[in-house]
């Protein structure tokens, strides 16, 4: 028999109005019987003659139904690394968020609710069983993720939550959930309030398209879906603390979501795609004039490209950019999209990598058509926030080297020495990394008679040991070797250098993974993180 | 004659004046400011002015000592005296805003006749008891008790290398006039207050030898300052990388960085060298020498307080095992020849205003006004310009002038949102100075302005045809009187 749940079947009727009680009492009935097929034809048009007669009519429950079906309860434990102590296992804690099926057979929910997840559960409205879960992809840039459930039992009963497409300005959407303030499906509604540009605070340094809605989202509403129309809106996933802004919660739209689920359709996550330039509103009419443009309000000009990106090598500076996949660009930066102004870099968003764009430029008073093969702007991965993977590190004789990233920004203690915050925050826009694709920081010393004067020294940053430029963490341990009796590692700025005799720290090295219960001395694979090339030149040294 | 004593004490008492007064009637005068620093974003015009109230030292001859902060920013400063009330204006001949000492000269020079002045008193230790004078209300004098704590090398308000300084205990009641009070020791000036703590009783005071130096230098008309060595230094007691840099046996200290144009470079020590000793005091691993009233104190105090402007200097160092003599002379090249200027007090910011776009030049004054969080809250360039100017702006002549903000006006549209943007050129030609940029600017009367910045959006343009209508429809919508300092 075709495993469908009801309403898979009431979809060739007219879609009856359920009140939430005989939804679920119907379910169950529907499953007793499921084997008794000429019974069930015959009670299902008993119960659809009697079923408009229980219950309001309309069309909000029946998208209320399935919403119940479909909407579950996320328990995630999870662990969160320790930058400080990169060795150690790091924190445990428990959150709880939502999704809803897709395709009867995955969960879609926020990244943020999984990061880092151990041991997780789902559980559907008013089934006190917990099924656990498995993450299958997570994709931190755009917050969101999908898991799978061993046990098919769970899926029983779904069905499919069409996926709609970008709702209008102040119409009424609704939010389903499990927040704070009780364990049952909830359900909160408001109007669209905004589309926009916003960023996706898990990532560390994405901004995609987020729609601002009124209804409240709180904690435990992560992951859930936004409904209007019986259709998927939105996936509710951050919002403001009601002492910054009241009503402002945010949803991410499908256009995010579908290439998402597109992307994963390979198997693999990849990363999103970025055009990486720096552009400027091309509003000043002297301006324009210098570009000889006229003025008709079209046109953003380049400002910067970044070595290593997709536009490397194809744009120049004060390139104008006249329309993007044949979609004229105005003087802001804005593009229309199914009839909505949005950024030209949505465009781009849609995009995969290995994708083409096509750009009318404007330049040297010419127009030329151009073209740029798209991928991610891997450089500033550092600026993005890692979750599953442990902390990466070199330990030596008690100094313990890491590499410059968000994480490890966010977990500093004190206040950063100034070099090193400058450094990070001037490291993208300097294209610092076309020298040092990944700065090194001595991070921590940890004391031992071997090292007691060097522990002023924490918080800077590595220019090279033995004499070799340190440009990556793989640099290290190699440099580490070369030399002769003393390991001599210097800093930026005008700090005086660290001097370690090789000998003393081969002894000492055993004590101190002992004291301090480090169980592996250095961790330096480099994971799903990519890095920039860089563009220096080698001076013979191997890589 | 004990009698007369006895009647002498009665009178006193009845005339409500206190023996020691006969002392300090030569001694103390009121010294008030009028302090209105300049609005550092808003370049054209001055904060809202405050009043700033101490009591200053009077020396003998009729000037008066202060310290530097209570007349830094001045609009006007007066004097009063103690008991009569009386007034009068004062200039300031000398000031140090490093060492924050100011020598004050009143404008009527017979207003202090009659005062006796105060002597300059010894140099005092931890342990001493000493006394902060201050003034009631009706001129009598009140006479704390203190006691010194510590002598040694401690940071001022607003430098940067360390200056001697004293820790002093004393309970101060809360009195006019305390912003600056003296530190005397049998009647002598042993320093003067300069910070102090109600809750923990303590305060720090500038020690009679930096005020000598001070009225030294000060005496022939031509204030020359401190000397600085100009170099960063890190102590050597790490046995390993005492090895590594060949240092002698024992003592010395490791020079990290070496500013060409100060003491040091221009004696021709260098990076990486060990300084062994200066003008014949050893130095050891820590940076110490053994002054003969101190004991162990910091290198700087040897190189600050010591020596004046224009002294001969001798340094022994260690460079890759080999021990040198070398040679020069103090001065504070390193301090004052820089492309963006520390301290700007009583200076008066420069800036140009053209078609709406605010230029200025970078100095330290300008990043200080986002207050004490300013590494973190001023635009990030400029806090990287000013902190590691040293590895990166050699030539003091050549200034950083940036944009600091955007009025809005009808040519700068779409440039409002811009602040914080370091200029390099103007139609292609580099830009040194903020005069420079005028002169290129009012050379230019009709095409584009294209000026190109250190950041994003890297080129600004605007026509210069435009400008005299736009400038004055800026002066006028925005009260600018003037469109430029330079």
């Amino acid at each position: 028999m075709r495993e469908t749940g009801f309403l898979g079947h009431s979809e060739s009727f007219t879609k009856a109005e359920l009140s939430s009680i005989s939804a679920i009492w119907f379910t169950r009935f529907a499953e007793m019987i499921r084997f008794h097929f000429m019974k069930l034809r015959l009670l299902k048009s008993l119960l659809i003659v009697v079923l408009p007669l229980l219950g309001g009519c309309g069309k909000g429950d029946w998208q209320l139904g399935e919403a119940k079906k479909n909407v579950v309860m996320v328990e995630v434990t999870s662990q969160t690394w320790d930058y400080r102590l990169p060795w150690n296992p790091g924190t445990v804690s428990s959150a709880r968020g939502a999704g809803f099926v897709i395709d009867r057979k995955r969960i879609l929910t926020n990244a943020h609710v999984v990061s880092g997840a151990r041991y997780l559960t789902v559980q559907r409205e008013a089934d006190p069983r917990k099924y656990q879960g498995k993450v299958l992809f997570v994709a931190h840039d755009c917050d969101l993720a999908l898991l799978e459930v061993e046990d098919s039992e769970f899926f029983k009963g779904t069905s499919d939550l069409p996926i709609g497409g970008i709702p209008e300005l102040e119409s009424v959407v609704s939010v389903y959930g499990f927040p704070i303030g009780g364990d049952r499906l909830t359900v909160t509604r408001g109007v669209v309030s905004r589309i926009d540009y916003n960023s996706y605070t898990h990532s560390g340094r994405e901004s995609h398209l987020a729609i601002q809605i009124d209804a409240a989202i709180n904690p435990g509403n992560s992951g859930g879906p936004v409904m209007q129309n019986d259709k998927v809106v939105g996936v509710a996933f951050q919002g403001f603390r009601g002492d910054v802004a009241q009503n402002v919660g945010y949803m991410i739209p499908t256009p995010v979501i579908r290439r998402f689920l597109k992307d994963v359709e390979d198997g693999k996550y990849d990363h999103y795609v970025d055009i990486a330039i720096r552009w400027m509103a091309l509003e000043n009419p002297a301006m324009r004039g210098y570009y000889h443009r006229p003025n008709d309000g079209l046109g953003v000009v380049v400002t910067d490209i970044f070595s290593e990106g997709s536009s490397d090598g194809v744009l120049e500076k004060g390139d104008v950019l006249l329309s993007i996949d044949g979609h004229p660009i105005e003087s802001d930066g804005s593009v229309r999209l199914d009839g909505q102004p949005v950024q030209l870099e949505e465009i781009v968003e849609r995009k995969f990598t290995g994708d083409t764009v096509e750009l009318e430029v404007w330049r040297n008073q010419k127009l030329e058509k151009k073209q740029i093969t798209l991928r991610p702007a891997e450089m500033f991965s550092m600026y993005e926030n890692l979750y599953e993977e442990p902390p990466r590190y070199v330990m030596y004789g008690g100094l313990v080297f890491q590499p410059l990233t968000a994480n490890l920004m966010a977990g500093l203690v004190s206040g950063a020495d100034l070099r090193l915050r400058q450094t990070y925050s001037l490291f993208g826009q300097d294209q610092l990394y076309k020298e040092t694709p990944e700065p090194v920081i001595l991070t921590t010393v940890l004391p031992d008679r071997s090292n007691v004067y060097i522990a002023g020294l924490t918080g800077q940053v590595v220019r090279e040991i033995n004499g070799k430029r340190i440009r990556t963490l793989a640099d290290v341990l190699p440099a580490l070797e070369l030399g002769g009796e003393r390991s001599v590692i210097r800093f930026e700025g005008d700090q005086r250098p660290a001097v370690l005799k090789k000998k003393e720290v081969d002894q000492v090295m055993p004590r101190i993974m002992t004291q301090y219960g480090i169980s592996q001395p250095n961790r330096t694979e480099l994971g799903s993180r990519r890095l920039a090339k860089g563009s220096y030149q080698q001076e013979g040294e191997s890589r | 004659m004990r009698w007369a004593w006895v009647l002498c004490g009665c009178l006193c008492l009845a005339c409500g004046v206190r023996a020691e007064d006969e002392d300090s009637r030569g001694s103390l005068v009121r010294v008030r400011a009028s302090i209105q620093p300049y609005d550092q974003f808003r370049p054209w015009q001055k904060k809202s002015p405050f009043g700033l109230n101490g009591t200053g030292v009077v020396l003998p001859g009729g000037k008066v000592l202060a310290t530097a902060a209570l007349v830094a920013n001045r609009t006007e400063v007066g004097l009063e005296k103690p008991g009569s009330a009386e007034k009068c204006a004062a200039e300031v001949e000398a000031i140090d805003y490093e060492a924050n000492l100011a020598l004050l000269q009143p404008v009527d020079r017979n207003f202090l006749k009659g005062f006796s002045g105060v002597l300059l008193g010894p140099a005092l230790r931890a342990g001493d008891k000493t006394e902060v004078w201050q003034l009631e209300r009706n001129g009598e004098m009140l006479r704390n008790q203190a006691e010194i704590l510590s002598a040694g090398v401690g940071r001022y308000p607003s430098d940067e290398a360390g200056f001697l300084v004293y820790g002093v205990r004393v309970s101060l009641p809360k009195r006019d006039d305390s912003y600056t009070l003296p530190l005397m020791k049998d009647g002598q000036l042993a320093g003067m207050m300069m910070g102090y703590d109600r809750d923990s009783q303590e305060g720090t005071a500038i020690p009679v030898p930096m005020i000598e130096h001070f009225l030294k230098d000060a005496a022939d008309g031509k204030y020359e300052g401190f000397p600085t060595l100009g170099v960063s230094w890190s102590p050597l007691r790490d046995p390993n990388l005492r090895e590594e840099v060949l240092a002698p046996k024992s003592g010395g200290l490791l020079l990290t960085r070496v500013n060409p144009r100060g003491t040091a470079g221009r004696a021709g020590l260098r990076e990486g060298d060990v300084l062994i000793s200066v003008d014949g005091f050893k130095l050891d691993e820590d940076g110490n020498y053994r002054d003969p009233l101190y004991g162990p104190t910091a290198v700087g105090n040897l190189i600050r307080t010591r020596p004046t402007v224009g002294s001969p200097a001798k340094f022994r160092i260690s460079r890759g095992g080999k021990e040198m003599e070398m040679t020069g002379t103090y001065d504070r090249k390193a301090r004052e020849e820089v492309a963006i200027p520390t301290l700007q007090f009583d200076q008066a910011p420069k800036y140009l205003v053209v078609g709406g776009l605010v230029f200025q030049e970078l100095t330290g004054a300008y990043l200080q006004e986002w207050g004490d969080k300013w590494s973190e809250r001023a635009p990030q360039r400029l806090v990287e310009y000013f902190t590691f100017q040293q590895d990166k702006r050699p030539d003091p002549e050549k200034k950083v002038v940036f944009l600091s903000q955007v009025l809005p006006s009808p040519i700068t549209l779409g440039y409002q949102q811009l602040s914080g943007l370091v200029l390099l050129q103007l139609n292609g030609q580099e830009i040194k100075s903020l005069a420079e940029l005028a002169k290129i600017v009012d050379s230019c009367r009709s095409g584009d302005l294209v000026f190109e910045f250190r950041d994003e959006p890297g080129k600004l343009i605007l026509n210069a045809g435009e400008l005299p209508a736009s400038s004055e429809k800026i002066g006028k919508d925005y009260g600018l009187r003037e469109l430029r300092r330079l």
